[in-house]
C-alpha cells in the first residue's frame, strides 16, 4: 500500500521539479538581462546609447524574471498582478525614454560632437531614399 | 512516505536558496547602478541608472513577496513602478522646464538692454 503510494506521488514530485527547473531558466535569463543592460550601461560613451541598453531590461528582463515567478506561484491573483505590472511597465517604459530623450537633445548644447544632427527631417528622408535606391540598384545589377 | 516528506524539503531548500543567491545578484547589480547614477557626466545619465535601478527593485520586491509567501507585496510592486515612472517624468520635466527658463531669461535681457540702447541712441 505504502509502495503504491510512492508510486502515484512520484510524477507530482517530477512536475514540481520540471515547474522550478523552467522558472529557475526563465529567472536566470531575466538576470542575464539585466547583467547586459548593465554592461551596456558602463560600456557606451552617451547618454542615447546608453538608453538603448536601459530600455531592454525595463521590457524584456523584467518580463522574463516574472514570468519564472509566475510559473513559481501558480494560478492565483498574485500571478495577475504580476502580469499586471509587466504590462504596465511595457506602456511606461518607451514614454519615459522618450521624455529623458527629449530633455537630453533639448539640454545638450554641443550635441553635434556626439552624434549627427539633421536641422530639418527632408534632408534625412532624402539622403535614406537615396541609399535604398542605391542598394534595390545593387541588388538587381 | 518518509521519504517523500524529505524530499518536499529538499525542494524547499532549493526554492529557499536560489530566491537567495537571486536577491544577491540584483543587489549587486543595484549598487553597481548606482556607481553609474552617482558618476554619470549629465542628468539623463543619472535619470537613465535611476530608472534602471527601480526595475531592479520592482524584481527583488516581486522575489521577497514569494520567498516571504505575502501576496500582498505584489501590490507594493504595481505602487513602485507607478511611482517611479511619475518620479523620472516629473523631474526630466521640471528640468526641461528650469532648462528653457533660463535660456530665455538672458535673452529678455539683451532684447531689454537692446532696447534701452536704441532709445539711448535715438535721443542723442
Amino acid at each position: 500500500m505504502q509502495k503504491r503510494l510512492g508510486k502515484e506521488a512520484e510524477p507530482m514530485e517530477i512536475l514540481e521539479w520540471i515547474r522550478l527547473i523552467l522558472g529557475a531558466s526563465l529567472l536566470l535569463i531575466g538576470l542575464i538581462i539585466f547583467f547586459v543592460e548593465l554592461y551596456g550601461i558602463f560600456h557606451f560613451r552617451y547618454v542615447l546609447n546608453r538608453m538603448h541598453a536601459a530600455a531592454m531590461g525595463d521590457t524584456l528582463g523584467i518580463s522574463c524574471s516574472l514570468i519564472g515567478l509566475m510559473i513559481f506561484s501558480g494560478l492565483n491573483f498574485t500571478t495577475f498582478k504580476m502580469m499586471l505590472v509587466v504590462a504596465f511597465l511595457w506602456f511606461a517604459s518607451p514614454v519615459s525614454s522618450h521624455l529623458l530623450s527629449n530633455l537630453e537633445v533639448t539640454t545638450n548644447e554641443n550635441l553635434k560632437k556626439y552624434c549627427q544632427v539633421y536641422e530639418n527631417l527632408a534632408d534625412l528622408e532624402k539622403e535614406l531614399l537615396e541609399e535604398e535606391q542605391e542598394k534595390t540598384g545593387r541588388d538587381t545589377v | 512516505m518518509i521519504g517523500m516528506s524529505e524530499n518536499i524539503t529538499a525542494l524547499d531548500k532549493v526554492y529557499h536558496g536560489m530566491y537567495i543567491t537571486v536577491l544577491v545578484f540584483l543587489a549587486i547589480m543595484l549598487f553597481s547602478c548606482l556607481i553609474r547614477a552617482v558618476r554619470g557626466p549629465r542628468i539623463a545619465d543619472r535619470l537613465v541608472a535611476v530608472n534602471m535601478m527601480g526595475t531592479m527593485v520592482m524584481v527583488i520586491i516581486a522575489v521577497l513577496s514569494l520567498l516571504l509567501n505575502q501576496g500582498y507585496l505584489i501590490d507594493i510592486c504595481l505602487i513602485y513602478a507607478m511611482i517611479s515612472f511619475l518620479a523620472v517624468n516629473v523631474i526630466s520635466k521640471v528640468y526641461l522646464g528650469v532648462y528653457v527658463e533660463k535660456q530665455q531669461k538672458p535673452q529678455e535681457e539683451d532684447a531689454k538692454e537692446a532696447g534701452e540702447g536704441g532709445g539711448t541712441y535715438g535721443n542723442s
